[in-house]
């Protein structure tokens, strides 16, 4: 197990061989190479092409992101809390949730125009409701004696959600989170495919259209980039909220 | 004027036979009275009737003389499993009942390590409950359900999942610190020698009534030794007796 990110990295580097050798006997339209897309990628990053679509795409997921899970979080609290507000609010989040949110794009980019505002939207609606399904169950399964305790010491409600149910329901609401970070990526670049000429995803679709294939794959290396470094970010702050109780101690 | 009393006391749970039928009982102020009996026969229902965690159906229970219909400030609750916060130390487990009601000052935080200090916890005051050993975590919620120094104490089979030569040393503790607050105690066990050698009166329940009674006469302090007492094993097997329906 020692050695697993060393092989994790030959199989890497394997990839990359096979793919490049494949890629020799292909077109650049179809396929191509590593070293090619690398050299569009460096090209694009060094003359600052692909800068602004960048901080855009990247500005959408987090601002989405935010406002989907700030919102699916309180929700959620809300709804984990009262049985009234839960058997009231269901069906509708469940409803909302089943419609395919990446087909109400084009109604969001009519409604709030091309600019960020729809691609944030989209973003926000999708990353809802993983935050708002793990909240509410993560505060409604909390210990039965540990509400009881609560209950002996005199805690209001409000102090139990404090003290108790959120603290407890930590490790679900970021699971939660997780989630929703990889699913904000999807929701910019689909309304940056729909809408939009601004942003990573509006430059898959414009290199579609000038069959600039590296172009895409630069793109799409940069996509996967973000998504991996907000999901990391995540495992962080995942980390340091359960790392002083959860790490084994010094022997 | 008693300082707990159980009148009548009939409970079931959502309109199903009832658990606890009309029971009777009175523990006066400084007494240690414990509850033994088989597992299902509504022991944990009439200690959480007792603490106003649960209201009886018809019935009343009073705490120095009032109606008790909720918990009481001046109670502490020991439950069966530990029931400490994971992301908190162990100072803050047993802080956790005053941080709920005011700011904690310096003075808290003395008499929290003065109770760990006496439950031979003083080494572990910034560790998680996970760092601790089972005997050690229901220490902590020992220490937390003293902190307030309450007037009672509830306690539902806290020493059961330890092993004997702990659970001595536990009970030994619990009686000393019990003593020196002058706390009166309600405790939950189905282990025969642990009541009676922790109480000053043991009740026996079986399907929901307390089916037998009886006084303790040992000294107090009590000690090891009367572990091996024939007036204290002679009581045990008496208890043991009316439990298993040979003797009522």
């Amino acid at each position: 197990m020692k050695n697993i990110r060393v092989y994790s990295f030959l199989l890497f580097l394997l990839l990359i061989i096979l793919w490049e050798a494949a890629a020799g006997n292909m077109s650049e339209l179809i396929l191509p190479a590593p070293s090619v897309i690398l050299f569009t990628l460096f090209e694009g990053l060094s003359s600052g092409y692909f800068t602004p679509h960048i901080v855009r795409t990247t500005l959408e997921i987090l601002l989405g992101l935010f406002a989907g899970s700030l919102f699916g979080f309180v929700i959620g609290i809300l709804m984990g809390e009262s049985v009234f507000l839960r058997k009231l609010l269901f069906p509708y989040v469940i409803a909302s949730q089943a419609v395919p949110k990446l087909a109400l794009a084009p109604l969001f980019i009519l409604w709030f125009g091309f600019d960020m505002t729809s691609k944030v939207v989209i973003t926000a609606l999708i990353c809802f409701f993983p935050l708002l399904e793990n909240t509410v169950t993560s505060i409604q399964y909390i210990d039965k004696q540990k509400i009881e305790l609560f209950r002996m010491l005199k805690a209001s409600r409000w102090q139990t959600l404090i003290h108790l149910k959120i603290p407890a329901g930590m490790p679900g609401i970021l699971a939660g989170l997780r989630v929703a970070v990889v699913l904000a990526v999807v929701g910019a670049v689909v309304g940056e495919f729909i809408g939009g000429s601004e942003g990573l995803g509006a430059v898959i679709i414009a290199s579609q259209g000038m069959m600039d294939t590296p172009l895409m794959f630069s793109s799409l290396i940069l996509l996967t980039l973000i998504g991996m470094l907000l999901y990391q970010l995540v495992n962080v702050l995942e980390k340091r909220w359960s790392k002083p109780y959860m790490k084994e101690p010094k022997k | 004027m008693s300082f707990l009393t159980i009148q009548d006391g009939t409970y079931g749970y959502e309109g199903n036979t009832p658990i606890i039928k009309k029971i009777n009982w009175t523990i006066e102020k400084g007494e240690f009275h414990c509850l033994v009996g088989k597992s299902g026969c509504g022991k944990t229902t009439l200690l959480k009737l007792a603490s106003g965690l649960l209201k009886p159906d018809t019935g009343n229970v009073y705490f120095q003389g009032n109606n008790l219909t909720e918990p009481s400030h001046e109670c502490g609750f020991v439950f069966q499993s530990p029931t400490l916060l994971e992301w908190k130390t162990v100072m803050d487990n047993v802080l956790l009942p005053v941080s709920l009601k005011r700011k904690i000052t310096k003075e808290d935080r003395k008499h929290a390590a003065s109770l760990l200090d006496m439950l031979g916890l003083s080494s572990h005051l910034t560790q998680y409950p996970q760092h601790l050993s089972g005997g050690q975590q229901s220490r902590v919620a020992i220490a937390r359900a003293l902190i307030q120094k309450p007037s009672m104490l509830f306690l539902d089979e806290p020493f059961a999942a330890l092993d004997a030569i702990t659970r001595e040393e536990l009970q030994e503790d619990l009686l000393r610190i019990c003593q020196a607050q002058h706390t009166t105690v309600l405790f939950i066990t189905h282990d025969i020698s642990e009541a009676v050698y922790l109480s000053d009166r043991v009740a026996v329940m079986d399907q929901g009534k307390i089916i037998y009674d009886v006084n303790v006469e040992l000294l107090k302090p009590r000690t090891m030794k009367m572990r091996y007492d024939p007036y204290f094993n002679d009581l045990c097997l008496n208890i043991r007796q009316v439990m298993s329906g040979e003797q009522s």
